[in-house]
């Protein structure tokens, strides 16, 4: 992929130190303004986070932030029950555990014959998933809610994975195949000179080779479908199926205007795998990754 | 492009198809044995999910062979419809007995959501003890019955006696026109700035909670109603509802409500039953009959409440006609029409609705008597002194429509009522507004200028 | 790069294709994609071709016509064209998409973007780390967080207290504003890393020159490195553009669409009108109206970017 080509792949960046060079009596003033504009930025994002952390551990939060009088675990306490959060919390994992890894498999195969292959129909095939990556589909739950009608799949918890895991499938595709198309077809070549078909190619050469790959874009559809609020709150009926997020929702509708710290503690309960797994795929690409791919031109 | 995009959409099509047949292995759970049991729960209302929990392990007791699935939709009341809608839409997800509000009745009979229990009726001893109106508020368009009543329940003012008493009000007080209230909410504000004078619920999100408590307390109260009863029309551009919807811009202009920024949260109902009339936060409130069951016993027990609160009727707009207006619901226990085992559904609701069970439920929900088996017990009248003031509202009450559109139409009302009372519309314009909707939704041909 | 950077130095399958092209071949060759064309079809395809049919009915949640909806032409559409509701909503999502997309997430990125390159490391990493925390948080949790924030009794209040200005109700008397702001917060991450990677690729010997030449800072940014970058701005604005325009959650969460409809954009309102008022079909429209949007942004997007797909 040459410097013209933009896409919304993920790449990993290291960050370049490459500090806009200034003459340098002006450069630590200007570090400094910049450092001081930054830190009033810092802080406008770090309140409304600081609210969620504080009011977990405040016996008596309220909905403005303020430093816990007495520090209590009592809000983790009263959330941390079976159908609460564990339950919901184990349909999160659940859900999207199963629409990851349904979206990388099949993902893996689509991006194969995409990156091996010259096909007729691939060029048009490509813009479908490009077109596919930008569609609002999931804020259209009205007519998917129709649809999970008619497919008798409304109120079944595969029935959300499928769906999850098809409109991931286009973002997946896209970014499976550019990381394919980076390992050098001549490994392949080799195994087929022994053989080998070229499924086992894949399986064999290419997937050992992408493993940091699959497991970016692994994460990636993970956290999309643990975050995901609208998807399961319109097609999943029963409690004992909902994830976290509704869950979560109709704890805030209950009980929000009351139980500030229980919410709080819910969130953080229900965030902080989501949190983790970003570090995880830093750790996974090595270097500041933008799991925003870099777009660039 | 134009080529393969169309070929992928024939792979489409075809797909889809094969999906229709192929992926129909959605856990449905009503072909199973068990009987699915829909209704709602939230942090104010428990009384029906006691009584589900109860009822499901006595059922289960006497039939060994038969299970219950408990599906307690924790969502306010307007959630709550949407999603027993949503879970109605499919015969696989839908509940085999729903918990249904009667004004819904009609419009899911229609639907075809329900099943008529008339068959069942016939041979059922418990039938006999209903009331006509209770029968009556069961049926669907077809003249069956779609629900059997848990209790009905009148709506009237509640207030402060402290407050009252502070404000110089009198703490017997018994008002006698829309005037005659606004007069105590204008003194009381005067008296005690940091108390809410009068809630009556404005707000879009509380829907037909606001609809029946708030705005039909009040339009039931004019010379003019949703429906002429006598050609069948819808009334477009009444005085009534023009009287109505000035009375909310009252409230907003003399900030005799509310804070509307408050008032908007979809949690508003339980914060005025649980916090603000405990607390003293709130002089008069416009509510319905159940309120004082939550402060007997649970979570949100107020023992002083008999002390504090008084009970007075609502006024007509200026007390002509009866002199005081009221209206009723109530809600059912209805036979959804996919049930895999109607028989075995019926006697779950039949084991709900035992005498002891209704006796139960009439108490902890603050039902009014709908049976006389209930209505007669010394137990029931002892349980709740506030029955007896809201059962003596029964005279001058009224019933909501009863067409299947009913519950569309309503749902437009406090799309009127909030943009009225949080200033973004005048009176006549909201009502404008509202006569558009009717219309688009019955037609023109079935309304008339009131 | 790292390795896993698809980049143009690595030898690429195509064109070097070792393997004879036959018909018979390109059955097997294709077959690993069904799987993918399948889930697509069903899932992806399937809600458009729904909505498009199902929008011309008149299929309501309850009442006979949720047992036998009829098809009722463009009814909907017109309708929906001749409602006042439907372009106020039209209008509020444009200026959520405009507000919090185009303007804000873009500028607020590219400003940290260029302010992360010239701080000091730490602070470098804590703000950005901050940023991506917001953005990382799974949507209802940044609702619930924002909600508290601009609620009456929230920090945002308390903290104008402090400084001697009395707040207000922000959910309820600037719903859009409080819902735009939220949206910048939560979104901006994403602009930012996109642009804090794309100004690592500016070459240094461009800004070098400038330098030489006597260009101030504010010149050398926009005559050199916005020129030099104005692909991931184009392909920025697009995506954000997209990504907005299906927000849901956080607007359903804060305000609910309201008060009235004062924050109802496309999404909420498709989901009041179906769900609530139980009008399917018409619920329906607005939801083809939204997708129709997404699809002109998304043809758009790929027009102007032409990029290389095969």
């Amino acid at each position: 992929m040459t410097d013209r080509t933009s896409t919304i792949s993920i790449v990993t960046q290291r960050e370049r130190e490459r500090p806009i060079t200034v003459a340098s009596p002006r450069k630590s003033s200007a570090k400094l303004v910049s450092s001081l504009i930054l830190s009033a930025i810092g802080i406008l994002f770090l309140v409304p986070l600081l609210w969620i952390v504080f009011s977990s551990f405040d016996e008596s939060a309220t909905v403005s932030m303020s430093l816990p009088e007495h520090w209590t675990l009592d809000n983790y306490a009263q959330v941390m029950n079976w159908d609460q959060t564990w339950l919901p919390l184990l349909n999160s994992i659940a859900i999207s555990f199963g629409t990851a890894l349904i979206t990388v498999v099949v993902g893996v195969l689509a991006a194969y014959p995409l990156s091996r292959y010259r096909m007729r129909f691939q060029r048009s095939f490509m813009y479908a998933i490009l077109f596919g990556t930008g569609l609002p589909i999931t804020a259209m739950m009205v007519p998917v809610y129709s649809l999970f009608v008619s497919l008798k799949l409304l109120d079944s918890t595969w029935g959300v994975i499928l769906f999850m895991a098809a409109t991931s499938l286009p973002m997946a595709i896209w970014m499976l195949k550019n990381f394919m198309d980076s390992v050098p077809i001549s490994l392949e070549e080799a195994a087929w000179v022994d053989g080998a078909n070229s499924m086992q190619a894949l399986g064999r050469i290419v997937l050992p080779l992408m493993r940091p790959g699959l497991g970016v874009v692994f994460i990636f559809v993970f956290t999309t479908a643990w975050g995901n609020f609208f998807v399961p709150f319109v097609l999943l009926f029963s409690a004992d199926k909902f994830p976290a997020a509704v869950s979560i929702f109709n704890f805030f509708g209950q009980y929000g205007s009351i139980a500030y710290g229980q919410l709080a503690a819910y969130s953080v309960l229900y965030a902080t795998p989501m949190v983790l797994l970003y570090v995880l795929v830093q750790r996974l690409s090595g270097g500041a990754f933008a799991l925003a791919g870099s777009v660039k031109g | 492009m134009k080529r393969s995009l169309t070929t992928l959409g024939l792979i489409g099509v075809a797909s889809l198809a094969l999906g229709l047949t192929g992926c129909s292995t959605g856990d449905s759970g009503s072909d199973d044995g068990t009987i699915k049991v829909a209704y709602q729960k939230t942090s104010s209302f428990t009384a029906m999910d006691e009584l589900m929990q109860q009822v499901k392990k006595e059922y289960e007791a006497e039939y060994t062979d038969r299970t219950v699935e408990l599906i307690p939709i924790e969502a306010e009341q307007d959630q709550y419809f949407t999603k027993l809608a949503l879970m109605n839409g499919s015969p696989d997800t839908a509940p085999d007995v729903i918990y249904e509000d009667t004004f819904q009745i009609r419009s899911d009979a229609g639907a075809g959501y329900l099943q008529p229990i008339d068959d069942y009726l016939t041979d059922w001893d418990g039938w006999d003890l209903y009331d006509d109106g209770a029968k009556q508020a069961g049926l669907g368009d077809d003249g069956k019955t779609y629900g059997i009543s848990l209790g009905t329940d009148t709506r009237g003012l509640y207030y402060n006696k402290q407050i009252f008493e502070a404000a110089g009000l009198p703490t017997d007080w018994a008002p006698e026109s829309w005037d005659d209230i606004l007069d105590a909410a204008r003194t009381i504000k005067a008296s005690d700035p940091d108390v809410i004078p009068f809630n009556a619920y404005a707000s879009n999100a509380l829907g037909e909670a606001t609809s029946m408590q708030g705005f039909e307390m009040l339009l039931y109260g004019t010379d003019d109603q949703l429906l002429d009863t006598d050609t069948n029309k819808w009334v477009t551009g009444s005085k009534g509802f023009l009287d109505s919807l000035a009375f909310y811009q009252t409230l907003a202009d003399e900030e005799l409500g509310p804070d509307p920024a408050q008032a908007l949260d979809a949690g508003w109902g339980s914060k005025v039953s649980t916090e603000l009339l405990p607390q003293g936060g709130l002089a008069i409130a416009l509510d319905g009959s159940w309120l004082p069951s939550q402060w007997i016993s649970g979570e949100n027990e107020w023992p002083e409440w008999q002390d504090t609160m008084g009970f007075a009727a609502m006024p007509t707009q200026d007390g002509g006609g009866d002199g005081f207006t009221s209206m009723s619901g109530g809600w059912t226990l209805a036979l959804g029409a996919n049930a895999a085992d109607p028989d075995a559904a019926f006697d779950f609701i039949a084991a709900a609705l035992t005498p002891e069970n209704a006796l139960q439920y009439h108490q902890e929900a603050g039902q009014i008597a709908v049976r006389s088996d209930v209505a007669e017990n010394q137990e029931y009248l002892d349980y709740n002194p506030s029955f007896e003031f809201f059962s003596s509202l029964v005279p001058y009450t009224h019933f909501r429509p009863a067409t299947p559109d009913y519950s569309q139409i309503s749902s437009n009302i406090p799309v009127a009522t909030e943009s009225v009372f949080t200033g973004q519309a005048a009176p006549e314009d909201a009502q404008a507004q509202y006569d558009e909707a009717l219309v688009g939704i019955v037609g023109e041909e079935n309304t008339q200028a009131g | 790069m790292t390795a896993l950077a698809p980049s143009g130095t690595v030898a690429r399958g195509r064109g070097s294709d070792p393997r004879p092209r036959r018909g018979s071949r390109t059955f097997t060759r294709i077959l690993p994609l069904l799987p993918a064309v399948l889930l697509l079809a069903a899932f992806m395809l399937g809600p458009i071709v729904y909505s498009l049919y199902g929008s011309l009915t008149n299929r309501t949640l309850t009442g006979p016509n949720a047992a036998n909806p009829e098809f009722i032409g463009l009814d909907n559409y017109t309708a929906l064209f001749s409602s006042a509701e439907f372009w106020n909503s039209l209008w509020l999502t444009v200026l959520f998409i405009l507000a919090s997309a185009v303007i804000g997430q873009n500028v607020l990125g590219m400003a940290l973007a260029v302010l992360l390159r010239s701080s000091v490391k730490p602070l470098r990493s804590l703000v950005g780390g901050l940023v991506v925390l917001a953005w990382v948080l799974p949507e209802i949790v940044a609702a619930f967080a924002l909600y508290a924030f601009f609620s009456t009794d929230g920090t945002l209040n308390v903290l104008l207290g402090w400084v001697g200005l009395e707040g207000t109700s922000w959910l309820y008397y600037l719903p859009m504003a409080t819902v735009i702001i939220a949206n910048i917060w939560r979104g901006t991450a994403f602009s930012m890393m996109v642009y804090n990677a794309a100004l690592a690729e500016v070459p240094p010997e461009l800004t070098e020159a400038a330098t030489i030449d006597g260009a101030g800072a504010w010149q050398r940014f926009t005559q050199v490195t916005l020129p030099v970058i104005r692909r991931s701005i184009s392909t920025n604005l697009l995506l954000t553009t997209l990504q907005t325009l299906g927000v849901f959650t956080l607007i359903w969460v804060m305000t609910g669409g309201g008060p009235g409809t004062q924050s109802s954009t496309l999404p909420v309102l498709a989901y009041q009108e179906a769900f609530k008022f139980a009008q399917v079909g018409y619920g329906t429209a607005i939801a083809t109206v939204t997708l129709l949007i997404g699809a002109i942004f998304s043809i758009v997007y790929i027009r102007i970017l032409k990029p290389e797909v095969d």
